[in-house]
């Protein structure tokens, strides 16, 4: 199953396999696909590996990938995975040389990257002061405007509420109102008109204090039908940065992604070098070390505004991977080691287009709410022009300690709509049983003709509502569904085939 | 006497009758005549209902079978006429949570007399809040969970008191 035939080791090839590895064991503070596909380039490294788990995650497949494997405690499992000084305790008992963050979880915390460093380890990813600069939004946009990277109008946050509202209203409508220390969503609204801006302000300041004890919030110009465009980066931590161009990633529901794609579509190819060029230039002038990605929005009257920037591996990271050729775990990896960039920019080249569908357990029919299962049956398509990340297992429980996204399933193609056909075919034939995922969802996504014709935005799922619904099932289908259900009871399969006739009519469950 | 199924929130009715030559069911009143039937259990199996033989994979979870046919995946429950009955009952008094999610806070306590309506516990499910309401007037019999804590879809949180015959 699953880790399709796609050159991974492109790079691998270059070297360092079984000579010297770059490191004497690493540690993966994360868990799910992610954990998996860090292990599977460092295990291509031949750099051995250590994973954590809780006991709710004995049997994930991250635990049996590892050379060894850790259990950690926490009154949630989550809690478990931010438990910062018991993964460090670990990996230090086990003579662990590097750690590696993953996405989510303690990747964008400075204060691990620190204690990290602190204890004697190198954390394969960027040294905590520029996670601190990048993790605050308004350090960080103030850092792109002093370099030259475009922000949107603004107003910067006070404690003073009042003053606040008054300066929000002087920058127009609409207006995007965020908490100062937030991410993913929380604390965000949108205000179309000055009627509403008192209220939302106090509900985002309310908002923000609750989720992060810090009630500061600021409001910037918000662009309609914006696009939401992210260049990939690596810097080597002394002032040279590369890009490894961008990804599309406008398609998402409840202000997160589930569909990212590279290279970007429709973009002039003057515009895409003013945004990449734009991000190697932010990367460069924090000294940037490691895999980073810088967010933007575009309009489309074509400005684009700095958004922030992600210190870490992102979730999409593939799609880049299989356009560019480059294995961006090893790239961190060999960064980390102090072996500096992995080309220079001339010589990064892309192939192709690439598609990212994430599979989660969630119910886009009721608003994308997430739903709990059990791995009943899992059937991956195959193709080398596919990636199926996960860390799927037969008869796994899909509980809500984590994150509902459970897989990812990634598409190359010579151009986009051979990406897309084969996403779409990919997706089709994708089974997982057990609990209720977007699939299908995504199939009716990807085979829209909005999205084909690549007309994105942010607001392309709730434009789209009805387009995407289900379609309704004729006679002959549903008599099929029903008939492949009912010859799938035990009791009614005994009926037809185990027991003598009379008994058949008579039927009844219980006998 | 047929089964009852549910496929999308609607109730079907299937019958057999006849098992030979070929199994013949009665779905919601029109007979379908399936010269294959597949395999038992889960996996990949085809049916034959016609000239063509249309694959799909099933598997099952208790009283549900879920099936992927035509590149979809539906969940087709069995009705139980005896759960039902006993479930009915349970159902009216249970405040269940319509997804998986953390108690943030509670708004009442064992005792308080609700009507319908009533806030009584607040719960986090993908960083959104939602209220869960009281769906009747009553009393509250039972809190479940605590501030904190965790529970899968279809969680009971809160039991009212059984409703009691109005004199």
């Amino acid at each position: 199953m699953g880790d399709a035939g796609w050159s991974v080791g492109r790079l691998a090839e270059r070297g360092h396999r079984m000579s010297n590895p770059l490191f004497n064991k690493v540690l993966v503070a994360n868990r799910g696909e992610i954990a998996c596909r860090i292990m599977r380039t460092l295990s291509q490294m031949g750099i051995p590996t250590v994973a954590i788990y809780h006991a709710a995650e004995t049997k994930a497949r991250h635990v049996q990938m590892a050379d060894k494997a850790v259990e950690i405690y926490g009154e949630t499992p989550v809690a478990a995975h931010l438990d910062m000084g018991q993964i460090i305790e670990i990996a230090r008992n086990l003579e662990v040389d590097a750690i590696h963050p993953g996405y989510g979880f303690l990747s964008e915390n400075a204060n691990f990257a620190a204690a990290v460093a602190d204890a004697g380890m190198t954390f394969i990813g960027p040294d905590a002061e520029t996670i601190a600069l990048m993790g605050d939004k308004i350090s960080a946009r103030n850092f792109a405007e002093k370099h030259n990277v475009a922000v949107a109008p603004s107003v910067m946050p006070t404690d003073d509420l009042d003053d606040f509202i008054e300066k929000a209203a002087g920058i127009g409508y609409p207006l995007l109102i965020k908490a100062a220390a937030g991410g993913g969503g929380k604390g965000m609204s949108i205000v179309r008109e000055a009627a509403a801006l008192v209220e939302a302000a106090r509900v985002a300041s309310s908002e923000a204090q609750r989720y992060f004890g810090d009630g500061r919030v600021y409001a910037e110009t918000y662009v309609d039908h914006p696009r939401h465009i992210e260049v990939q980066v690596l810097g080597d931590g002394k002032g040279g940065a590369i890009h490894l161009f961008e990804r599309e990633c406008s398609v998402q529901r409840r202000f997160q992604k589930i569909i990212e794609e590279a290279p970007a579509p429709n973009l002039s190819a003057e515009l895409r070098d003013e945004i990449c060029t734009s991000a190697t230039r932010l990367a460069a002038a924090a000294n940037y070390k490691n895999a980073g990605t810088v967010e933007y929005i575009l309009g489309a009257d074509g400005r684009f505004f700095f958004l922030e920037m992600n210190t870490r591996l992102q979730v999409e990271h593939p799609v880049t991977e299989m356009i560019t050729g480059i294995d961006l775990v090893h790239a961190q990896i060999e960064i980390a080691a102090g072996k500096g960039l992995p080309l220079p920019q001339s010589e990064v080249r892309t192939s192709g287009h690439a598609v990212e569908c994430r599979i989660c357990a969630e119910n886009p029919e009721q608003d994308f709410m997430p739903e709990t299962g059990v791995v009943r049956h899992l059937g991956v398509p195959e193709a080398e022009w596919l990636r199926f990340e996960n860390a799927l297992t037969h008869g796994q429980k899909i509980t809500a300690d984590f994150d509902p996204m459970l897989a990812k399933l990634v598409a190359h193609g010579p151009n986009r709509d051979a990406a897309i056909e084969r996403s779409i075919a990919a997706l089709g034939e994708l089974a997982l049983l057990g609990v209720k995922t977007n699939i299908d969802y995504l199939a009716r996504l990807i085979n829209h003709d909005a999205f084909r014709a690549a007309e994105l935005h942010t607001g392309f799922i709730a434009q789209h509502r009805d387009d995407l619904a289900p379609k309704a099932l004729n006679e002959t289908e549903r008599a099929q569904i029903l008939a492949a259900a009912f010859l799938g009871f035990r009791q009614t399969r005994d009926l037809i085939v185990g027991t003598p006739e009379p008994h058949a009519a008579i039927g009844g469950w219980r006998n | 006497m047929g089964f009852q199924l549910i496929l999308d929130g609607e109730e079907h009715d299937v019958a057999i009758v006849r098992r030979r030559p070929h199994l013949v069911l009665r779905i919601d009143g029109i007979e379908h005549e399936f010269s294959e039937i597949g395999g038992p259990g889960d996996g990949l199996h085809a049916l034959k209902s016609g000239k063509h033989p249309i694959d799909f994979i099933r598997a099952s979870d208790n009283e549900r079978q879920i099936i992927r046919l035509g590149g979809r995946t539906f969940e087709v429950d069995h009705i139980d006429p005896f759960s039902e009955g006993m479930e009915s009952g349970g159902n009216k008094d249970a405040v269940r949570s319509p997804m998986p999610g953390t108690v943030v806070s509670i708004q009442c306590k064992e005792g308080d007399t609700v009507v319908r309506g009533t806030p009584l516990v607040t719960i986090e499910s993908m960083k959104l809040q939602t209220v869960l309401s009281a769906m009747r007037e009553g009393t509250v019999a039972e809190i479940l969970r605590v501030e904190g804590e965790t529970f899968e879809k279809d969680a009971i949180i809160v039991m009212l008191e059984p409703e009691t015959e109005k004199a």
